[in-house]
């Protein structure tokens, strides 16, 4: 299931066929979008990823940015970071705090500080970008990758579904003039496509190199679109749904704004919904963005936000110069938190790998060293 | 001035089987005409269609074959000469009327031509359509050449009216899609003007007294055939071998026993008239050979019912070495021709035979195994039908429910092959795959999660798939029927039909409008452009999960075939080079290695598509669908 | 002038919707207004889409012969594209035929998809010269995509067979023909085409 190559004619294969195989069929998709608008044989529907056709090529971007393919974890840091993984927690960090957007407009959408939104907007105003690639959701909740150039379509994109999207589809199809520069908010799945996108030695033709801000979302997992849309319309009926959000431990339910309703639904009947893709993820905190953002249990609209890089903290500096965001240091119990949560997620998925088969034929190749450190730090860590 | 009505007797013509088959009516002074078309028998109602005007005839294209015999047949009532014209399967949809018209019988002649598809070379199947007449007790005469084929015509009417009961002529696709010398004869200059006897109605009810009518008129029609000048014996007195023959077998024999040097061991009986058999003859030419072989193209129709007369007198025949189909020496499906003929008849002769020198016949063979490609069958250029089944491949895989489609027939039954991407499931007879969707419409209450699409052309929806439609909505069905509406019956050579605004003489008629029609049958109807690629995805996807009774999506764009005899090329397309991404990633060869269309080329060289300008008949839809924007139309 | 042999059999072959059907039509036409006794049958099967097609063409002074030719008994091919001769001569060829062949190949739509290969035509060339007796060779399609339509191929095919003058017709009876087959606005696109094939296979005399 999990055996790491497939061949074609005597000749690996890291084309779609190996895609197909080792991804679709596994249903290991993240549907993060990497693969689509770079071919006509894949597209994205209702929350999948779907092959129209059989390729025919070797070797393809398909495969090669994808997250869920073959890849070498030291290898994908050091093109980003220049130096092998080594921070098991939650990954590179300069600092961690807590922050939250200034301006209320950024919090009335957003799912707690609206500090994403907030930087993403203070980017263009610094003309750090000229473009952002984030992801809206349709009427149906399904969320789609889209080039915001303007506040009203950044606050359009604030909150979430609980669902993965293709965000990276809008930014591969574009358009683009050529020129501009980039800043992209997206998943641990879609900053590790974005990560690998970079470093592949593949003619790119994708603006990847342009790309000069990344904002990754901490992310636990995301659910199936279809199942996860019924559950939803039989619990709310006809109404239209306006927002969800999910209210943090102990309690765990996830509210459904619905026709002027709040509808309440335990996230343990979502679970049977998680994707397959997500159990078998090892990053919670997005370890290869420029800036993570995520929530801070138990303290209502704050956001947590590790600083990766120095672009990352430049642009939290400036923010923070210019009163768009506040920030205060993320109390000692909950970074504690934070890295029991992460190093959850990864004990969880090598498990899951694991039982898939053997760490050895993961997709995701670690040492056993870090394997060890992994599995040793995260004993007797509870939910 | 058209062959089919210069009134010159004594000219030669070169005539197709089927023309000299309407020219044979005409000299019958025929008046009422009426087909559904479908090949080998297009022609004969084609070419009456053309010079109906001045013939002074009724011709029409009828819906379906059975409307069509109907059509005939009432002329026939009011005394008037008819002719019906179908292929096989067209037989099968008229039989119930033919199995009933043969009870009441007719009054002015009334001929149905047949023309069957051996190998179904056109069809969706093959059938011998010679059991019908069997089946009804009806005279069944079986053309073996152009000549024939018209004077048989003619005959045939004659022995309609003679014996009050239709007579069935039986071409296959060697004699009605063949050409050859025909003589002419006079055209006749008659007024009939017709009537119908009020006092002596036509009713099959009640049975048996009708039945045993037609019974005496049968024993009649058994007198008539043993002098039938169609019967030929050619041939030494006492043969080693008798071959009987019937219709396309006959110049294959013939030519098959000269090129054997055979002549004066082998006799060949040629029978024209097939059913009811002349008893006196066959049993007369039996009794002068001791192996008897059948030549006939799909059942042994002539060989079991000679058989059949050969045990009613065995013991007056003596023994007999019967060889056949039964006997294996003629193969029992597809068609004759030279070599299977001429095979059978060496193998029971012992004669040795060498076509041409062995040497050069191998190294042909060799040099066609070593560099000729297959040629598989296609759409042509710039066919509508090829996007839409490209549209249908994306919907479905996009939808992921492994979508069943189900077929019908036309030219886009096809989409049983690579140039409709396989989709196409079930293919079965005209309306069957709407009729199917009826049923599979029906099975998610067992737990059927898989979406239910039919197809079905234009022509096709109006011949047989209304009843189902209708069906359909009544029963509450939950399926998607799509229309492929070309705007022709363009699998027989374009003739008109309900929905193109003219009749099969060209004059203007009502157009029986499709999106009508589907809503006053209940459903919800959308109309594309399948030459809009996205658009019609869009559409499919949309209706398909819209799982509430029947959808009916109407795909309407002109046959190219159509538009290139009309000059509507829609536009210029090339490719541009610099753009072309070939073989790389983000392409592979999308127009010709999956959409192939004719109209394409790869240049292996170069690793770019390319336009044959030759055969792309510019509508524009690789355009579409290249991922690199690389083909450019531009409009004309 | 009369037919070589009786019966003379021409085989006219090529792909659907190239228009071998009505080039072995006009042919039929143009010599029984000579008095002879024609059968053409036609491998139809679906002419219009794509597949291998062929018209049989069987001329005899005083018989009417099948419509189907036997094994190798081909006298005279006119071969639409390459390939397509190459599959006929395969089954019908033998030492003494002629083939008057159109150069330009049409590619099977396996081609074009790249699941099979178009032969060198070099190689088909040579093949169908090996396997004739005499061949006559020109570029029809090329030829009439100069008069303005590929459509007319066949026609400058017939004007090439008039010139090669291994069967009884001439121009005035190409003319009578085509009168009595189409609308008169074609005329003059027809006789060019004819006019130009005659020439062609005249300059390689």
């Amino acid at each position: 299931m999990f055996s790491r190559q497939i061949e074609i004619g005597g000749k690996v294969s890291k084309g779609l066929k190996a895609l197909e195989e080792k991804v679709f069929n596994e249903n290991f998709c993240a549907v993060c979008g990497a693969c689509l608008s770079l071919c006509p044989y894949l597209r994205s529907w209702k929350g999948r990823v779907v092959k129209l056709d059989d390729c025919t090529l070797e070797e393809g971007r398909c495969f090669a940015y994808c997250p869920r393919t073959e890849m070498e974890l030291d290898e994908v840091h050091r093109g980003i970071f220049g130096k092998n993984y080594e921070e098991i927690e939650v990954g590179p960090v300069r600092k961690i705090l807590m922050a939250r957007a200034k301006d209320p407009i950024f919090h009335q959408k957003a799912q707690t500080g609206g500090v994403v939104s907030a930087l993403i907007d203070f980017a263009f105003q610094e003309k750090m970008i000229e473009a952002g690639v984030l992801t809206p959701r349709n009427g149906d909740l399904l969320p789609q990758g889209q080039i915001v150039k303007n506040r009203k379509e950044i606050l359009r994109c604030a909150g979430s579904s609980y669902v993965s999207g293709p965000t990276l589809e809008a930014f591969n199809r574009g358009p683009w003039k050529g020129e501009e520069r980039i800043g992209i908010v997206g998943l641990p799945c879609q900053v590790l496509a974005m990560a690998r996108m970079k470093i592949s030695k593949l003619d790119k033709k994708t603006p990847i190199d342009r790309v000069v801000l990344v904002i990754g979302l901490f992310c636990t997992w995301a659910l199936d679109y279809k199942p996860f849309m019924s559950l939803l319309h039989e619990r709310v009926g006809g109404h239209s749904i306006k927002k969800l959000n999910i209210t943090p431990p102990p309690e765990r339910i996830l509210e459904v704004t619905a026709g002027n309703k709040l509808y309440r639904i335990p996230v343990d009947d979502l679970r049977s919904f998680i994707r397959p893709s997500c159990r078998v993820c090892l990053d919670m905190t997005a370890e290869l963005a420029d800036i993570s953002v995520g929530t801070v249990e138990g303290k209502e609209g704050w956001n947590t936000v590790i600083i990766r890089t120095a672009v990352g903290e430049d642009l939290l500096k400036r923010a923070q110069r210019e009163g768009i965001v506040e920030t205060r240091l993320l109390p000692e119990d909950h970074l504690r938190h934070l890295k029991q949560a992460s190093l959850l997620k990864k004990r969880r998925a090598l498990e899951a790998i694991d039982g898939k088969g053997g760490i050895e034929k993961a997709y995701v190749r670690l040492s056993t060293d870090l394997i060890q450190r992994i599995l040793s730090e995260s004993k007797g860590i509870k939910t | 001035m058209k062959s089919i009505i210069q009134n010159i007797p004594g000219k030669t013509v070169l005539l197709m089987g089927n023309e000299a088959i309407a020219r044979g009516a005409l000299e019958a002074g025929v008046k009422v005409c009426a087909a559904y078309p479908g090949n080998p028998s297009s022609e004969i109602i084609g070419t009456l269609a053309q010079v109906a005007d001045e013939m002074g005839l009724h011709v029409e294209w009828s819906v379906n074959e059975k409307v069509a015999l109907e059509v005939a047949a009432a002329a026939s009532f009011a005394g008037l000469r008819g002719l019906c014209a179908m292929k096989q399967n067209g037989l099968n949809v008229a039989s119930d009327f033919l199995l009933n018209l043969n009870l009441t019988g007719c009054r002015g002649g009334l001929v149905l031509v047949v023309a069957d598809d051996p190998a179904g070379v056109s069809s969706s199947n093959e059938e011998d359509s010679r059991i019908f007449a069997k089946l009804g007790d009806l005279p069944l005469l079986e053309p073996a050449h152009f000549q024939e084929a018209k004077e048989m015509t003619t005959f045939a009417f004659e022995i309609s009216e003679q014996l009050g009961l239709p007579v069935l002529i039986r071409s296959v696709t060697r004699v009605s899609h063949a050409r050859g010398n025909v003589c002419l004869d006079e055209l006749p200059q008659s007024s009939h003007r017709p009537g119908f006897e009020t006092n002596r109605p036509l009713t099959a009810f009640p049975a048996l007294p009708h039945h045993k009518i037609l019974h005496e008129k049968f024993n009649r029609a058994k007198q008539i055939v043993e002098a039938s000048p169609f019967n030929i014996y050619r041939g030494p007195e006492k043969p080693e071998l008798m071959v009987f023959t019937c219709g396309s077998g006959w110049m294959y024999s013939l030519e098959a026993v000269i090129s054997l040097n055979a002549q004066d061991r082998v006799g060949i009986l040629k029978l024209g008239t097939t059913w009811p058999l002349p008893e006196n003859l066959v049993t007369q030419h039996l009794r002068q050979a001791d192996r008897i072989l059948f030549l006939e193209e799909v059942d042994p129709f002539l060989e079991n019912n000679v058989k059949e007369i050969y045990a009613q007198n065995c013991l007056t025949l003596g023994l007999k070495a019967f060889f056949g189909k039964t006997s294996g020496h003629v193969p029992d499906i597809g068609e004759l021709h030279p070599e299977n003929v001429l095979r059978a008849i060496q193998s029971i002769m012992n004669i040795s035979y060498e076509p041409r020198p062995s040497d050069y016949a191998a190294r042909a063979r060799e040099a066609a195994a070593e560099l000729i490609p297959d040629r598989a069958l296609g759409f042509c250029a710039g066919c509508p039908h090829r996007s839409t089944y490209w549209a249908i491949k994306v919907a479905l895989a996009l939808d992921g429910r492994d979508g069943i489609v189900l077929g019908d027939i036309g030219c886009y039954s096809l989409g049983i092959g690579p140039s409709g991407f396989g989709q196409m499931k079930t293919l079965h007879a005209m309306g069957s795959g709407t009729g199917l969707a009826c049923g599979f419409g029906q099975l998610n209450h067992f737990g059927l999660n898989q979406p239910v699409i039919a197809v079905c052309g234009d022509s096709t929806f109006y011949h047989a798939a209304m009843p189902a439609l209708a069906n359909a909505h009544y029963n509450g069905a939950n399926f998607l029927l799509l229309l492929l509406d070309n705007s022709a019956t363009a699998m027989t050579g374009f003739q008109p039909h309900p929905g193109t605004g003219e009749t099969a003489t060209g004059k203007e008629a009502p157009v029986i409008d499709l999106k009508a029609i589907c809503e006053v049958f209940g459903a919800r109807v959308e109309v594309v452009d399948p030459f809009d690629v996205e658009a019609t995805v869009k559409t499919l996807l949309n209706l398909l999960q819209d799982e509430k009774g029947v959808r009916v999506l109407i795909l309407k764009r002109e046959c190219a075939l159509l538009s290139a005899k009309h000059q509507r090329r829609l536009f210029r397309v090339e490719v541009d080079q610099k753009r072309c991404l070939g073989e790389t990633c983000g392409c592979n060869r999308l127009c010709t290695r999956l959409f192939k269309c004719p109209g394409l080329m790869w240049d292996k060289s170069a690793g770019k598509a390319r336009i044959d300008e030759a055969i792309c008949t510019g509508c524009g839809v690789c355009a579409e669908i290249c991922p690199a924007s690389a083909i450019r139309k531009e409009k004309i | 002038m009369f037919i070589p042999k009786d019966p003379f059999n021409v085989i006219v072959g090529g792909v659907g919707g190239q228009g071998n059907v009505l080039a072995s039509q006009i042919l039929g036409e143009m010599l029984i207004i000579q008095g002879y006794v024609i059968t053409i049958g036609e491998t139809y099967g679906a002419s219009q889409r794509g597949g291998a097609v062929m018209s049989h063409l069987r001329i005899s002074a005083k018989d009417q012969f099948s419509p189907l030719i036997p094994e190798g008994k081909c006298d005279l091919l006119v071969a639409l594209e390459p390939v397509e001769g190459l599959r006929i001569l395969a089954h019908y060829g033998n030492p003494g035929v002629i083939t008057l062949l159109n150069l330009r190949p049409i590619h099977p739509i396996d081609v074009i998809s790249g699941d099979i290969v178009y032969p060198e035509l070099s190689q088909v060339i040579a093949k169908i010269k090996e396997l004739s007796r005499q061949v006559w060779a020109l570029n029809a399609t090329e030829v009439a995509l100069e008069i303005g339509d590929p459509i007319f191929s066949n026609i400058v095919m017939l004007g090439a067979l008039n010139a090669i003058e291994v069967l009884p017709i001439h121009r005035r009876g190409f003319e009578s023909v085509i009168v009595d087959l189409f609308p008169s606005r074609t005329l003059n696109e027809n006789l060019m085409a004819f006019d130009k094939g005659r020439e062609v296979v005249q300059k390689i005399h």
